[in-house]
């Protein structure tokens, strides 16, 4: 269960935190530069690396989600917004005014930029190679750990439930019909389920704890996480980046 | 020479008024091939993480007399220090699976990178595992993908890659069908010839009869007999519902109705054919 494309891209090979400081710098510079040019700038550099990655279709589902969201805001603020002076157009009795939809087109390109710039992190990246990167910079292994199973944990519990979903249907536990029956039938279906997670949580701890996993030895890696020019230079440009969008702020 | 040695332990589990275990005493030579065998709630599983620290460490409660493992006091030992000495596997085979790990390769390698081993021994390790425990046609499946039997070998391999002087395997084959319970023993019975001492926990009185050298019966949190398999089958268990192993019960059988009295029995399909043919007429 992890949103990871399996590509030969140069954007998979790049390290898990130079992809982390991507994000950083596209969600910041857009914020301390609020003009539409940069916001629009920072999305275009963001669905070129995507489609570097060769990952940039698997991200139009996501804008496919937010677009009824982002419609909303350019109704909102180009009909409401309290700056409105010069009118753009009309639909009936609906006024758009440009001070709203501009900076409608300022938020949605700010969103597209952040939604693309995790989704490059997500969609180029492994979990556990992410997660790895993390706990070598000094992330506590027991977070580690829960993000990491997490995704594969879910699963198996999803799995649990059916098992005991079908134990009580045998036993007569009606589960389809009227959306009122349904309801009915979650009710005796919370405690055997509760008490399964328990149980095998209880058991997984103890599970780990053979394997050393809470030892007070520094942790090793069978991964070894390679570091290619690419990423210190990218590293340096996301910083710049930041450090640019700051300066013109104060001094513009 | 004795690797394991409990004197007097006494375990009882919070909010419990029995004792878990009870008095405990016995001791274990390096490479014994050990069954321990009772009925349900006899014990068993605690004195199983009582050997590997589990039992103060993990579930706390009255502890009292000592256990010592390869010159260790375990409830003077972290159990992380322990499971390099002491291996274990449980009974349900989904729970032994971290969850962390996408493939089988990195599964194993996992017990590995806690203890900080250097790369290059976790890979040497994580391959012998794999070769012993004949893993390497799913070596980079999803644990998650297995049957159960091929689940319950990845954990065991897990734990040797950590090599372990004792492996524990509590109940391991209860939950996995007639090819799984062979695959988990085909690879215990390769582990014992290995060196390795072994305790296994089973119903599965033939299996256990065929390779332990001695057999632990445990009743009520203690231990009633600790013999071999031709002895301790032999013992009238009135008041404890153990099985013996099937052939143990033809010879007995026959045993009864010609008035024989012995201090050993066969406990393999072999022995017992011998014993019948010698008895025979």
């Amino acid at each position: 269960m992890s949103l990871y494309v399996d590509r030969p891209s140069v954007i998979h090979r790049l390290d898990p935190l130079t992809k982390l400081c991507y994000i950083a710098a596209a969600v910041t510079v857009p914020f301390i530069c609020p003009v539409k040019s940069v916001a629009l700038l920072v999305a275009a550099v963001t669905y070129i690396l995507l489609a570097a990655g060769r990952v940039v279709t698997k991200v139009l589902p996501l804008l496919g989600f937010v677009a009824p969201v982002l419609l909303s805001i350019f109704i909102i603020q180009g009909m409401f917004m309290p700056d409105n002076h010069a009118l753009v157009f009309r639909i009936g009795p609906l006024y758009f005014y440009k001070e709203g939809l501009s900076y409608a087109a300022l938020l949605s390109l700010r969103v597209i930029g952040i939604l693309g710039a995790f989704s490059l992190l997500v969609l180029t990246t492994k979990p556990s190679d992410l997660i790895q990167a993390l706990m070598e910079k000094g992330l506590p292994p027991e977070i580690g750990y829960v993000l990491n199973a997490v995704l594969q944990i879910i699963p198996q519990m999803a799995n649990a439930l059916q098992r005991i979903t079908d134990a009580q249907r045998a036993r007569g536990l009606e589960t389809d019909g009227r959306l009122l029956d349904r309801i009915k039938a979650f009710f005796p279906l919370i405690g055997p389920v509760v008490m399964n997670a328990f149980v095998e949580t209880k058991d997984r701890a103890m599970a780990l704890e053979v394997r050393a996993f809470n030892s007070k030895t520094k942790r090793t890696f069978l991964h070894v996480r390679k570091k290619h020019p690419a990423d210190v230079a990218l590293r340096i440009m996301c910083l710049a980046a930041i450090i640019l969008a700051v300066v013109w702020r104060l001094v513009g | 020479m004795s690797i394991i040695k409990a004197e007097a332990l006494r375990y009882k589990y919070p909010m419990q008024d029995e004792l878990a275990l009870d008095h405990l005493s016995f001791s274990i030579d390096k490479g014994e091939f050990i069954g321990i065998i009772g009925e349900n709630g006899a014990g068993k599983s605690t004195l199983c993480q009582a050997l590997n620290g589990l039992v103060p460490h993990f579930h706390k409660g009255a502890y009292g007399g000592t256990v010592t493992v390869a010159g260790k006091t375990v409830h003077e030992t972290s159990v992380g220090e322990l499971s390099t000495i002491v291996g274990m596997v449980f009974e349900n085979p989904v729970v032994q699976i971290t969850g962390a790990k996408l493939t089988v390769y990195e599964e194993i390698a996992f017990g590995l990178e806690n203890l900080g081993l250097p790369r290059s021994t976790i890979i040497e390790r994580v391959d012998e595992a794999i070769e012993l425990l004949n893993l390497a046609e799913v070596r980079d499946k999803s644990p998650f993908a297995l049957s159960g039997g091929q689940m319950q070998r990845v954990a065991i391999a897990g734990m040797i890659a950590m090599r372990p002087e004792i492996m524990i395997f509590d109940e391991p084959t209860s939950q996995l069908d007639p090819q799984g319970a062979t695959e988990v023993f085909e690879a215990i019975e390769t582990l014992s010839r290995n060196g390795v001492t072994v305790l296994v926990v089973s119903h599965q009185m033939e299996r256990l009869a065929r390779h332990a050298d001695r057999i632990m019966l445990m009743h009520g949190g203690r231990l009633v007999a600790f013999d071999t398999p031709e002895r301790l089958f032999a013992m009238d268990f009135s008041g404890i519902s153990v099985r013996r192993p099937v052939y143990t019960e033809i010879v007995r059988t026959v045993q009864k109705a010609g008035g024989i009295s012995a201090e050993t029995v066969p406990v393999t399909l072999e022995g017992a054919a011998e014993w019948l043919v010698k008895h025979r007429g």
